[in-house]
């Protein structure tokens, strides 16, 4: 069945890319949602949840290339990088959170809503970079600021589960310790997985598929090790990828990728996790969902262009990057769903309230993404 | 002199003889995997801001930016200000996240990803050469000395190409280009030649001469203005100058400013004795230019004079003695002094580039190294 989503998903990207003039993902996604229980249903939900495994790994597999693209050396040579990344997640929170109270919706999945809502998808954001080869300002700082909102947010629903748990079963000892330990215990993870990977892919340097295969292997034992330990799977591969290249004093692995085997988890990938899509909830919340999206929008570009300048970028740039933070995909709520199945009413809720958005932001987001990196000039694809 | 005498761009403007002005191209790359990175309008945008010294300019792709000098005589003051627009620059492209380096070309890049800067000349530029002119992604060090009139500026010029193979030689640090060792320590300049209007300027030594010259080509409609002659070294009218242009940009300001006073120091010395010229000096021209291309500071040097034959490190140790000699030499003593070094062991920055991929075996740490030396360590 894997291999008949792949094959319909790749299809599709190309229908898209050379015919419709849009980007690939975007038909990889619709591929993904007509094979899904909510359109034909040639994937059932049972056939979806077999295939998790593909996901998990290859969500792995981006978050570590994504790791290895981010240069946090940068926060330090331009604090006030840090400074923009901080008030636009905060502001998106705050903004996403505030209309859906407005809009009746339960605190504790307002709060939900809002944690994923902060994320940027790094799949979305590191394939448009590749296929346009894009390079610049406005590609670099959408890839470090979707890191690090990235991390932010799982931290958040870390922390919101640690409160709903206490909520439940009173253990604050367990909701201000368990915050602690993914970020401390990710981050250690991350660095000794680093420092086991370097020399061992050092040694395979001239052998580049071998390399390759290595360091496939490598994201495997990270997802499982992240799991075993109760860490957040995500933030440990990015630290790995981010923490790999900050070790690597000699920049022997600046090109390593994953070649085809990466192309096709990133494919199915987008397409699963948009089969899981359930479009008839996102009918009903259309409302709701645009509403979100809006309120997403204006507190990321506030907090984008309230510091563009001081940060050393003109305000045409800065809401060039607001822009391109935009993709947010379904891959965010895979995650999230399975940590938040152990409450399934609110699961139930936070599903209602983020599908909507999602399936606006699969197709939006892209797009919105691509405007910005062409318009900043930066991308280098021929045409 | 009339307005309209005054505006005509092929008068000679007087400038003080011997003055110097120094115009460096700098590569721009990521921090990512080191390529070339379209930064230069952010990286304007943002040292713009402020005022600072020397002048910063787009030039022909958004990879690469240009730095200048005011008018100088003496090396401390040069390399003074070369070393604040460098600073400025540096601190700038920190903020962006960019590196900046010296090197006549990118060890690595590919011609074909290259972003034409958005200014209408480079646009024609590019619809002209076409593969030409992304090839032209070449960075170099131009080093432009003042003289008193058109007619001296000629016979500078001409008496200046003897010494051609020496900046080539020195300034090399091209030696990778598209990911492979040329072989070349200065693979930059067979980019240029490859130009219609590269090469030497013809031998006329008289102004007028060289102004019928000129309005002859345009009548043919071959050039508008003399932007487009790509020659080693061109007179400068509108300056009045003469422009050397066969140096790769040096790994470092401090090589750039020793190339520069080194130029000051033989117009000065030709200015001086005024040796006898005849179009015989142009014999073993393309010769000697090739060595110095293709063997750096090993390569051979033919006297088209002397008809003697000798390696151009000695060559140069040499005339470094020479103009040692002069009275006026003590104040540039500290830049003979780095060229002296480089032809009496630690060889040029081709050298060193090879030196170091040989150590870390990767094109990317390469250019990382460079934009460390560029910064002044390393």
């Amino acid at each position: 069945m894997a291999a008949l989503v792949l094959l319909a998903a790749l299809v599709a990207g190309e229908i898209f890319q050379r015919v419709l003039k849009l980007p690939r993902l975007i038909g990889w996604v619709v591929a993904g949602a007509i094979y899904g229980p909510s359109a034909t249903g040639l994937l059932d939900a049972q056939a979806l949840q077999d295939l998790k495994f593909i996901m998990h790994v290859a969500a792995g597999l981006v978050l570590f290339e994504f790791g290895q693209r981010i240069d946090l050396g940068w926060l330090r040579r331009n604090p006030w990088l840090a400074g923009t990344s901080v008030l636009e997640a905060m502001l998106a929170f705050a903004a996403v959170f505030a209309i859906l109270m407005l809009l009746r919706v339960s605190p504790p999945v307002a709060a939900f809503a809002a944690a994923i809502a902060m994320a940027t998808s790094p799949a979305t954001v590191m394939t448009l970079a590749r296929d346009l080869r894009a390079s610049g300002q406005v590609t670099q700082r959408v890839e470090l600021l979707t890191a690090l909102d990235c991390a932010y947010a799982f931290i958040t629903i870390g922390v919101l589960l640690a409160w709903f748990h206490a909520e439940y079963h009173g253990d604050w000892v367990v909701m201000a310790a368990h915050p602690m330990y993914l970020i401390f215990g990710s981050s250690v993870l991350a660095l000794i997985l680093a420092t086991v990977a370097r020399p061992l892919l050092m040694r395979l340097d001239a052998y580049g598929d071998v390399q390759r295969v290595c360091a496939f292997a490598l994201v495997l034992i990270a997802v499982a090790l992240g799991e075993w330990l109760n860490l957040s799977s995500a933030l440990v591969l990015l630290g790995f990828g981010a923490s790999l290249r900050a070790i690597d004093d000699r920049r022997r692995f600046v090109s390593l990728d994953f070649g085809p085997l990466g192309q096709i988890f990133l494919v199915l990938l987008f397409a699963l996790s948009a089969a899981a899509l359930d479009l008839s909830i996102a009918v009903a919340g259309a409302i709701t969902g645009i509403a979100l999206v809006a309120a997403r929008y204006v507190g990321k570009y506030i907090g984008v262009l309230v510091t563009s300048r001081v940060s050393g970028l003109s305000t045409r740039k800065g809401s060039l990057v607001a822009l391109g933070l935009m993709p947010m995909s379904a891959v965010a709520l895979v995650f999230v769903h399975e940590t938040v199945t152990v409450f399934p009413e609110l699961a139930r809720d936070l599903l209602s309230v983020l599908v909507p958005a999602l399936v606006v932001l699969e197709m939006a987001g892209p797009l919105l993404a691509r405007f910005a990196f062409i318009r900043a000039g930066e991308s280098t694809a021929l045409a | 002199m009339s307005a309209l005498e005054a505006a005509d761009p092929l008068n000679f403007s007087q400038s003080r003889p011997l003055t110097l002005g120094v115009e460096l191209e700098l590569q721009l790359f990521n921090t990512r995997d080191c390529d070339l990175t379209p930064a230069a309008s952010d990286l304007i945008d943002l040292i713009e801001r402020q005022p600072h010294a020397g002048d910063v300019k787009p030039e022909i792709t958004q990879s690469m930016l240009e730095i200048s000098t005011g008018i100088h005589d003496r090396h401390d003051a040069l390399l003074a200000e070369l070393r604040s627009v460098r600073n400025t620059v540096v601190a700038a492209a920190d903020r962006l996240n960019v590196l900046v380096s010296g090197g006549g070309a990118h060890p690595f890049q590919h011609w074909s990803e290259r972003r034409i800067f958005d200014k209408p000349r480079f646009h024609h530029v590019s619809a002209l050469y076409g593969y030409l002119a992304k090839q032209f992604t070449v960075f170099g060090q131009h080093i432009h000395v003042g003289c008193p009139n058109g007619d001296d500026a000629l016979y500078l010029l001409h008496a200046m190409s003897r010494y051609v193979p020496h900046f080539i030689a020195l300034a090399a640090s091209s030696p990778y280009l598209q990911g492979v060792d040329t072989a070349f320590d200065s693979s930059r300049y067979n980019a240029i030649l490859a130009f219609p209007l590269s090469g030497r300027a013809p031998f006329v030594l008289r102004w007028d001469e060289f102004r019928g010259y000129f309005e002859r080509l345009r009548g043919l409609g071959v050039v508008e203005s003399i932007k487009d002659l790509y020659w080693d070294i061109r007179p400068k009218p509108e300056f009045g100058t003469i422009e050397v242009r066969v140096c790769d940009t040096p790994l470092t300001v401090e090589t750039a400013a020793a190339l520069a006073i080194y130029a000051q120091a033989l117009a000065r010395r030709i200015l001086a004795e005024r040796p006898a010229l005849s179009e015989d000096i142009y014999l073993p021209y393309g010769y000697n230019r090739f060595h110095a291309c293709r063997f750096g500071l090993d390569g051979e040097l033919i006297d088209p004079m002397t008809r003697t034959r000798r390696p151009i490190a000695e060559d140069i140790a040499a005339t470094l003695d020479a103009l040692g000699a002069d009275p006026s030499a003590p104040e540039s003593e500290p830049a003979f002094a780095v060229l002296r070094r480089m032809v009496g062991g630690i060889g040029n920055d081709a050298y060193w580039m090879r030196s170091t991929y040989h150590v870390g075996r990767s094109l990317p740490d390469l250019v990382f190294r460079q934009a460390e030396r560029w910064r002044g360590h390393g």
